[in-house]
């Protein structure tokens, strides 16, 4: 059995991807295959994943993949610390990036650029199928096309089909991947199960499923105590690390209000920015955020802005930028402001 | 001293939360949380607030809260209100207050709601109408509007989008003689915060109606969010309005209060053409969507306080 | 104090010693009069509760979980498909952990549609996380409020229950009851605490939060496990109710001559009475008959069952029931209970009293001797059958005539609705 784990922002496409491609690797008889998302509680331009089984016989195994053949990651941003650990031996991952990367597992493929070139708008799912096609044995071409023939709107079979044969060319410019490198252990994997927590690597919370459940706890990994709580006001919900026993939290639904274990910046791919200089201290970006993620600076440095942002929790909806009069704030790509950074 | 935003509280009650980038239910539900302050309790139905603010152990209410069954928003209220009350422990300060959204609200909780205003129970009811069931993936309400598409009400050939009208919930409730309701949006954030705070000090039940626009199943981005909420008013579409009961007016039956009154409305078309949810529109629906419009404000501008 | 009370009054009377502070509820027959009182109580002064007056069960239920995530002690009743329509609302009252008690008249479910008594409604929401116990006559109902809270309450257990009356043959059926003092119910039932699962002004929390995969387990494993732990305080809180009030309980389940019986006769509820009777008649003919009445149906006292029937012959279980297609829903648990704990006497099941149809004293004989012809290997008595229709009861019942039956079936019918049409809700 070959299985694909996708790694994408709610409404991307993810799923979509994942779909097309089951359904183009059992398209011939005795061919099996299954797609499926994780379901969780998290929002269009939240980190989700979802699955694609495929097998010469039926599949049983519905639970998700915690150790895959392929890796597809729809988002670089994505593609975080402990990457290596849901590969199998001998696994790839494949990125939509045009970053280039040293390590030899890692292929990426400019998927945003390719669709964006056909449909007027970066929408890399196809892209991505399309280079898994050339990459894994499971599926060819064709089978990918009549997927998309079969399973998307009419209307997209062609500029589709054409993002396809572009992505195929690409991905077989790119050097013969090979992975050597042993993989990693199941349980380090598992850990990764809470969606959410592993982009934002702040708090990482994990599940110890050994032994009784009566003994087994949860606990966070990390905990971060910077940024968020500077200058916040008394109530808020707040980040918090330690250990959670079910024998103390599960003989009742109440629970401490205001118990954060994981923030919502991987959810961004913009960040607001404040021109300070052009910030009149107006409130309306404080008043109309959604996430409550812009604060009021009590004592503003010497030049500064009246107005701050909580990058911890910050979703880059980009409400606070439309709603300035002043222009005083932008919504910056986050990989540029990276690497602006860096 | 009246909330604005320059007084209103630092302080943020629901933080943390899951809600999509943009969302106008969970910004309806922050600044109504401000306004009410630590002491509220609210009660939320299955729907998308309480599904993106109460997982465990990521839980982004700061005040207490909780979840209720689906239909019973209001009844959970009374029972929280009650409860309090009997025991001599609901504090001066403390707002017994329900988050539903429009389909938790208009069809499947209007029962439970309609039986706390009858009993007339210390509560306040805000309703976060984002114009269909988007918890479970933009699905038709009773509350989903003309035309506008949704998974159960697919355009096509034969239909296009929602066949039948928004159901008129505001009016429906101050039929009951409930002493406050309201309708707001988010888009209008001073007046939903100023007619918060209005129903905080009123005792007795209190009906909040906020449009909140939802990116997602509205076919917009996620940055239109307040503007859109703006535009609906402006187009009168929605209209933001008060009705007093007799218990608060001393005017048998009550009255209804017109706040806003827009000299020109702004574009139907423009308003309707913006949302991917509508595309399928024909210009002659556009135009029988005005026609409605312009029969609601005839009503409103000769029976309301304008 | 002795009053002739009916199930429905003297229900209402254990309540009003219990002091609810807020009770939420809708008229359902045969229900109807336990509200009537509380509400009259309420009125009246004698008992200080917000008395809700709800639009649904749904809401009913629905209210006293909010009332009691405030911390307050809080008491509803309902019956038959009232009981269905707050189905929903049955696992966040056990999944959140309310303490919250309520009365349920045991009646019929729809269709065909019918007010009268059986046990279909509670036993088809067995698995709904409710502790469930079921009354035998007026007095045990009263005693039972009071006790069903300091059951509910109790820290280690956390959790509602479902207090089950007979409809008519409990809820309209009068009979000396002792009712109790204040000053004593008091003594025996503390003041409602709800510490760490209530609203707390000084320590907000949420409550009734949802929980993925990941975590969920722990709180079903858990709300599994303190029920488990329910036996233990209901004796405890039986033994303090005898230091009390003078009246002894016999926990989970009563077995009355089991020790040495050839045959039992397993049931529930008011048949236990008429059982009970046959039994004492039987032992006087020297017919080693036993009872075994399952007083707590959940949690499921199967151990205790188990040793109670091992070594007896041949076991019936007498229920008001059917699970359609399957078997009575009591004879599973008790098939189970004898299973687990490697008890193979062979086990018959009796359907009657359904849609409040009589069981006869002359059937309750039948029974045993079908049991006791079963055990001596001389008739093939089938494992499940209905009174009243291919049960071989009827051919062994004494004077057991149809056509006498038939007049029997009239004549319930008209004087039960003679009393029940007045008030007939649903």
């Amino acid at each position: 059995m070959k299985e694909v784990l996708w790694h994408g922002r709610g409404g991307q496409g993810a799923f979509t991807a994942a779909r097309l491609l089951g359904a183009a690797a059992s398209l011939a008889d005795g061919r099996h295959a299954l797609a499926f998302p994780s379901f969780g509680p998290e929002r269009r331009g939240a980190p989700m994943r979802a699955f694609t089984k495929m097998s010469d016989a039926p599949i049983g195994d519905r639970s998700a993949v915690a150790q895959a053949d392929y890796v597809v990651y729809l988002d670089d941003t994505l593609l975080g610390e402990g990457w290596e650990c849901e590969l199998k031996p001998g696994g790839i991952v494949l990125v939509n990036s045009v970053r280039t990367f040293d390590d030899p597992r890692i292929v990426a493929l400019d998927a945003d650029g390719i669709s964006a070139a056909v449909l007027g708008r970066p929408i890399p799912n196809t892209a991505l199928l399309g280079a898994l096609a050339t990459l894994c044995d499971q599926v060819n071409a064709e089978d990918v096309k009549e997927a998309i023939r079969q399973y998307m709107p009419e209307k997209l079979h062609a500029k589709n089909i054409v993002i396809i044969d572009a992505a195929m060319e690409a991905a077989a410019c790119q050097p013969q991947k090979s992975a050597q490198h042993p993989g990693c252990h199941p349980e380090r994997s598992a850990q990764r199960g809470v969606e959410g927590s592993r982009a934002a690597t702040a708090v990482a919370l994990t599940v110890d499923t050994a032994g009784d459940p009566s003994t087994a706890h949860l606990r966070c990994s990390a905990q971060d105590d910077s940024g968020a709580a500077a200058g916040r006001p008394a109530h808020i919900p707040t980040l918090r690390s330690g250990t959670l026993d079910p024998s103390a939290f599960a003989h009742s639904t109440c629970f401490e209000a205001g118990y954060l274990v994981a923030k919502n910046a991987g959810w961004r791919n913009k960040r607001p920015v404040i021109d300070s200089a052009a910030c009149t201290g107006c409130l309306q970006c404080y008043m109309h955020c959604p996430d409550g993620t812009v604060y009021k600076v009590a004592e503003p440095a010497r030049g500064g802005a009246p107005v701050a942002i909580d990058l911890d929790f910050c979703k880059g909806c980009g409400v606070c930028a439309k709603v300035c009069a002043f222009g005083a704030i932008a919504m910056v790509p986050e990989r540029d402001e990276s690497e602006a950074s860096a | 001293m009246p909330v604005n935003a320059k007084t209103i509280s630092d302080d943020e009650f629901f933080f943390g939360h899951k809600a999509c980038a943009g969302c106008g239910g969970s910004l309806a539900v922050r600044a109504a949380l401000k306004v009410l302050g630590p002491n509220a309790v609210a009660a939320l139905p299955a729907g998308c607030m309480s599904a993106v603010g109460f997982n465990f152990p990521q839980l982004a209410f700061a005040n207490n809260a909780m979840i209720t069954p689906f239909a019973a928003t209001a009844s959970v209220l009374t029972g929280i209100e009650a409860g309090l009350r009997a025991q001599g422990k609901k504090p001066d300060d403390c707002t017994v207050v329900g988050f539903a959204g429009d389909g938790g609200t208009a069809d499947i909780g209007l029962q439970a709601l309609s039986g706390a205003i009858d009993r007339n129970d210390d509560v306040l009811y805000i309703c976060y109408d984002n114009e269909a069931y988007m918890n479970t993936g933009i699905q038709k309400s009773s509350l989903t509007p003309f035309g506008a598409k949704t998974t159960t009400t697919p355009a096509g050939a034969n239909a296009h989008g929602c066949l039948t009208q928004k159901k008129n919930l505001f009016e429906i409730v101050a039929a009951h003689g409930i002493p406050y309701a309201a309708t707001a949006s988010v888009g209008y954030l001073n007046d939903f915060i100023r007619k918060v705070e209005r129903a905080r000090d009123i005792r007795g039940t209190r009906y909040l109606h906020v449009i909140a626009p939802c990116p997602t199943g509205w076919g917009c981005d996620v940055d239109e969010t307040v503007d859109i909420a703006k535009d609906i008013v402006d187009t009168g579409l929605w209209y933001l309005a008060e009705y007093e009961g007799e218990q608060l007016c001393g005017q048998p039956g009550g009255r209804f209060k017109l706040n806003r009154n827009p000299r020109e409305f702004a574009s139907v078309e423009a308003y309707l053409r913006r949302q991917g949810r509508f595309k399928s529109l024909t210009n002659e629906e556009i135009v029988q969507v005005e026609a409605g419009r312009n029969a609601t404000w005839e009503t409103i501008r000769r029976t309301w306080i304008v | 104090m002795k009053r002739f009370l009916s199930g429905d009054e003297a229900l209402a009377e254990g309540v009003r010693l219990a002091r609810p502070q807020v009770i939420s509820a809708y008229p359902i027959t045969p229900q109807t009069v336990v509200v009537e009182r509380l509400s009259e109580m309420v009125e009246s002064g004698e008992l200080a509760a917000e008395y809700v007056h709800v639009e649904s069960e749904h809401s009913a239920l629905s209210c006293a979980i909010g009332a009691s995530a405030t911390g307050a002690r809080t008491f509803t009743a309902t019956s038959s498909q009232g009981l269905l329509y707050m189905a929903e609302c049955l696992t966040y009252a056990s999944g959140g952990r309310y303490p919250i008690v309520m009365m349920n008249a045991n009646r019929s479910t729809a269709l065909p549609w019918n007010i009268y008594g059986d046990q279909r409604d509670s036993l088809a929401l067995l698995d709904h996380g409710w502790i469930q116990v079921y009354a035998e006559n007026n007095q045990e109902a009263l005693d039972l409020a009071l006790m069903a809270y300091a059951v509910a309450e109790d820290a280690r257990v956390r959790t509602p229950v479902m207090v089950n009356l007979d409809g008519f043959a409990l809820t309209h059926t009068y009979e000396t009851v002792d009712v109790p003092t204040s000053a004593q119910a008091d003594a025996f039932l503390p003041p409602y605490d709800g510490a760490g699962n209530r609203f707390d002004f000084e320590h907000p929390v949420n409550i009734g939060f949802s929980a993925g995969p990941e975590y969920n387990r722990y709180f079903k494993y858990w709300e599994h496990r303190d029920m488990l732990d329910a036996p233990g305080v209901i004796d405890e809180v039986e033994a303090r109710f005898a230091e009390v009030f003078g009246r002894a309980y016999p926990g989970m389940i009563e077995c009355v001559n089991c020790e040495d019986a050839n045959v039992v006769l397993v049931t529930l509820g008011s048949a236990a009475g008429l059982v009970r009777g046959v039994v004492a008649k039987l032992r006087e003919q020297g017919v080693r008959a036993g009872m075994l009445r399952i007083r707590y149906l959940r949690p499921m006292p199967s151990a205790l069952i188990a040793e109670a029937l091992r070594g007896v012959r041949a076991v019936g279980v007498l229920e008001k029931d059917i699970s359609f297609g399957a078997e009575g829903t009591v004879f599973t648990n008790v098939n189970s209970a004898l299973h687990q704990a490697g008890v193979t006497s062979p086990t018959y099941n009796f359907i009657g009293g359904l849609g409040g149809d009589d069981i006869s004293e002359a059937q309750v004989i039948g029974m045993f001797k079908v049991l006791l012809d079963a055990s001596e290997g001389t008739i093939d008595l089938p494992r499940v059958s209905f009174l009243g229709i291919d049960s071989p009861v009827d051919a062994a019942a004494p004077s057991c005539h149809p056509e006498r039956s038939a007049q029997r079936e009239v004549e319930g019918s008209r004087s039960a609705s003679a009393t029940a049409a007045p008030k007939e809700a649903n």
